[in-house]
């Protein structure tokens, strides 16, 4: 959609305009810079953005320079704004956030994840990739999160040592199943994702739907199910 | 079956919740109280916390583990907790701590300027050696100002009494509020303040006349005028001061901001390290009401304004104003993205001021005294006083108001005697850490003004000096100042939480990099990505730290870190000869 289509019929109200890398778009005032970005077909890394859900703001991958600002902004909480100028890749942001990838990946241990535990369980990887990240070549350290292996539940693999804390499993529980089974314990490099007391899923308000198993970026909360069939059938075939 | 909570609340658990329900953000009320009864909060009081303020279990447990201080353990409550700040690990604090039965450590407790605090349940203490415990009840004075220079919210807080409202009354106090309520429209206060030139001191800067204008802008209600006394930032305690022997110079300032912007309510967010201070407060709060000058029908005048006292459960971050909302509402304490700003969508969503209680004490003598007069106490053409928390190697630490544009060397070595004998001052930290350290020719020629100290690649922000010696290393100051950070990180934004993580680990010994050179550019690049791509200010300060090290002791942290290397390598291989440096 061009902007000179989106202008009023009676052409008096000039609708609002973004320029995205050089290119003019109208957008709807209260759509973010990612949604219009997204819109155009502009590409921009994320790891805690889900369109189901809230913007969150926290893992900084879509921040973006806009012209006349000191510093760039997160472009899935910032608001697109009239004659804004946005440049979504500059060397400098490339740069950033190729740095940032590699301290999240830093934070992980190295395992190829298998994209049967989830719908989303590759996007980590693929960004990883995408940035030729070459994980634990720099900026070693601690790994963060706890696998909660010893939960006995059938459905869902809590295997949060390979967690981001991007806390899209929280927020769709909360935002999309109004379930509220799951929250962040501790602070900082110690948060955990966790139900009350740092009990097992079948002892909270888990329905087991899923929803968390899906939007996990990195199968750190995998599809047991999938999993276990996965194992059965390659057990068949080598048999 | 899944039971998340009681079906029925036991009648004493329902008091100590109906005394809270129906007040604003009652949460943190209500916390403290089954805390205090019980000495932690165990998974019935949750549960019915839970229920009878519809907070689901799950947020209600992870929020409460986001407080240090809040305990799930029993027995919690009553362990000691001793200060390992900054300032003092200088004074044998780890010492303190292991010769105390079960004591556990607490971030800067915001008494650099006595011996090492320990706090025990609802009491203060001070250390001087091991064992050796003496109660604190109040805060030093201010030192007298040895300058001669006129003071603004220092002016009267050392005459006797200025603590209750009689001598409050009898040295000034309320005539800035009976102007304003009788003489005065709400536009014209808020005129005042905005011509005199006040921002904010709580480290940010704000123009706190625009801030009040903003949010009387605002036709949606009811607003809200918070006191951000969270003051958490290693080496300041200046708000305690301010608040322990002028408490209601902060009241009268927040009921003037109400009056400004139209707001019903105000909230003061107290950190909760300072348990004599929340009795000291809540007392004259009781004072102010039974006085007519809070409550309903202020002073006859037909205005209506009531203050609410809530104690914080130990959390750096709550000191970022939207952190601070949130801990209000009872949420997860992560900061809020902004834009929308609290002007326009803060506590409850609704307009709110929030301002520091310096800013808020400014107010009052600004409303009393005249915007002309506050802009002219300030040195040149800039207006008005910062009051510095000063501590660590100097010879007389305390609170000191000093002019803006006051040279940091004559604050440093007139008012506060120099470093101590024999030593020379080789680094200050700067906004308590949150600047990192200022050091070289910087201390001889910056004057304690923000645009001065940012220029030298710093910031004043709330106006916290922790003074360094030559006999400390910097790169253990820098770990200790990060260690704080990495603690305090809140866990919401990327850069941030594993940001403080890695320098953390790069400023101990031994750190987890093969050579001096590939040390340099790892921690480079993560204070970049901190410093442009973290959500809040946590992550930005914490990157000053590292900044700055690298910036004024190249020679230092070289040899420091090539030592640990090397040092670790060899007794990896037996003693054998340092290996050559791995290229970067």
């Amino acid at each position: 959609m061009s902007a000179q289509e989106s202008l009023a019929p009676n052409g008096r109200e000039a609708v609002p305009t973004i320029t995205i890398d050089g290119q003019t778009v109208a957008f709807t005032p209260g759509e973010t810079i990612y949604e219009v970005a997204r819109r155009i077909g502009a590409w921009i890394p994320t790891l805690c953005y889900d369109p189901r859900l809230e913007p969150f703001g926290g893992c900084r991958l879509c921040m973006v320079s806009v012209e006349g600002m000191a510093g760039p902004v997160a472009s899935c909480t910032f608001q697109a704004a009239d004659g804004m100028v946005v440049h979504t890749a500059t060397a400098e942001m490339e740069s950033l956030r190729r740095i940032l990838l590699e301290m999240v990946a830093s934070e992980n241990p190295r395992i190829q994840v298998d994209p049967l535990r989830g719908y989303a369980s590759q996007e980590l990887a693929d960004l990883l990739a995408r940035y030729r990240v070459a994980p634990h070549q720099r900026l070693a350290g601690a790994h963060s999160g706890r696998s909660r292996l010893d939960d006995p539940n059938p459905f869902i693999l809590r295997d949060y040592d390979l967690c981001i804390s991007c806390y899209r499993c929280v927020r769709v529980c909360a935002e999309q199943e109004g379930d509220y089974a799951i929250s962040v314990a501790h602070r900082g490099f110690r948060t955990q994702i966790t139900v009350e007391f740092d009990g097992f899923l079948r002892d909270s308000a888990c329905t087991f739907c899923g929803q968390c198993v899906q939007t996990c970026p990195t199968g750190a909360l995998a599809d047991r199910k999938a999993l276990r069939f996965a194992l059965e059938e390659k057990g068949a075939r080598s048999a | 079956m899944y039971v998340p909570f009681p079906l029925e609340i036991a009648a004493e658990d329902q008091a100590l919740i109906d005394r809270y329900r129906q007040e604003p953000a009652p949460l943190l009320p209500i916390l403290h109280a089954f805390y205090a009864r019980d000495g932690h909060l165990s998974p019935d009081a949750l549960r019915a916390i839970g229920k009878a303020l519809g907070i689901p279990l799950a947020d209600l447990y992870g929020t409460v583990t986001f407080y240090h201080h809040l305990s799930l353990e029993p027995g919690g409550r009553d362990r000691p907790r001793v200060c390992t700040g900054p300032v003092c690990c200088q004074r044998g604090a780890e010492a303190i701590r292991a010769h105390l039965d079960g004591a556990l450590p607490m971030a800067c407790a915001g008494r650099c300027d006595e011996p090492v605090p320990v706090l025990v349940a609802d009491e203060t203490f001070v250390a001087q050696a091991p064992g050796r415990l003496e109660r604190r009840t109040s805060s030093p004075l201010p030192p007298p100002n040895p300058g001669g220079v006129e003071e603004c919210v220092f002016a009267h807080i050392r005459r006797p009494e200025r603590a209750t409202l009689k001598g409050y009354r009898h040295t000034g106090g309320y005539q800035g509020l009976i102007r304003a309520l009788t003489e005065m429209t709400p536009a014209q206060v808020v005129e005042t303040v905005q011509a005199s030139g006040l921002a904010g001191r709580g480290g940010a800067g704000f123009p706190t006349g625009l801030k009040w204008r903003f949010v009387a802008a605002e036709t949606r209600g009811p607003k809200t005028i918070v006191c951000n006394a969270d003051e958490g930032e290693p080496g300041c305690f200046k708000d305690r001061a301010i608040l322990d022997h002028d408490p209601f110079a902060v009241i009268e300032g927040m009921t003037l901001a109400g009056y400004a912007t139209g707001a019903e309510r105000g909230i003061i967010y107290l950190r909760y390290e300072y348990p004599e201070t929340y009795h000291r407060l809540a007392a004259a709060l009781r004072v102010a009401e039974e006085a007519g000058l809070l409550g309903e029908d202020i002073l006859g005048t037909g205005f209506d304004f009531r203050i609410y006292l809530r104690r914080g459960g130990g959390a750096y971050i709550c000191g970022e104003e939207t952190s601070l909302l949130n801990s209000l509402e009872g949420r997860h304490p992560f900061p809020r993205n902004r834009p929308p700003y609290p002007t326009t969508h803060g506590f409850e969503n609704r307009p709110t001021v929030v301002n520091n209680v310096e800013t808020l004490a400014a107010a009052t003598h600004i409303l009393a005294r005249g915007a002309d007069w506050y802009r002219g106490l300030g040195l040149g053409d800039r207006a008005g006083t910062k009051v510095i928390s000063l501590s660590g190697d100097i010879q007389r630490p305390g609170n000191y108001e000093v002019p803006f544009g006051l040279p940091l060397r004559t604050l440093l070595y007139e008012w506060a005697g120099g470093p101590l004998p024999g030593r020379r001052i080789q680094a200050v930290t700067m906004a308590g850490l949150s600047g990192g350290f200022l050091a070289g020719d910087a201390l001889d020629t910056v004057t304690l003004d923000e645009e001065s100290v940012r220029s030298a690649g710093s910031m004043l922000g709330a106006g916290g000096i922790v003074v360094i010696d030559d006999s400390r290393d910097m790169v253990e100051m820098a770990r200790q100042a990060m260690a704080f950070f990495a603690h305090e990180s809140c866990g919401k934004c990327f850069p941030c939480r594993i940001g403080t993580q890695r320098l953390l680990e790069r400023l101990e010994d031994p750190p987890p990099v093969g050579s001096v050179s590939r040390w340099e550019e790892e921690v480079r690049d993560i204070g970049r990505v901190m410093r442009t791509m973290s959500a809040c200010g946590l992550g930005v300060a914490a990157s000053f730290v590292t900044d700055s090290l690298l910036r004024h002791f190249p020679q230092q942290v070289q040899q420091t870190v090539a030592e640990r290397i090397h040092g670790h390598r060899a007794s990896a291989t037996g003693g054998a000869h340092p290996e050559q440096e791995d290229p970067a």
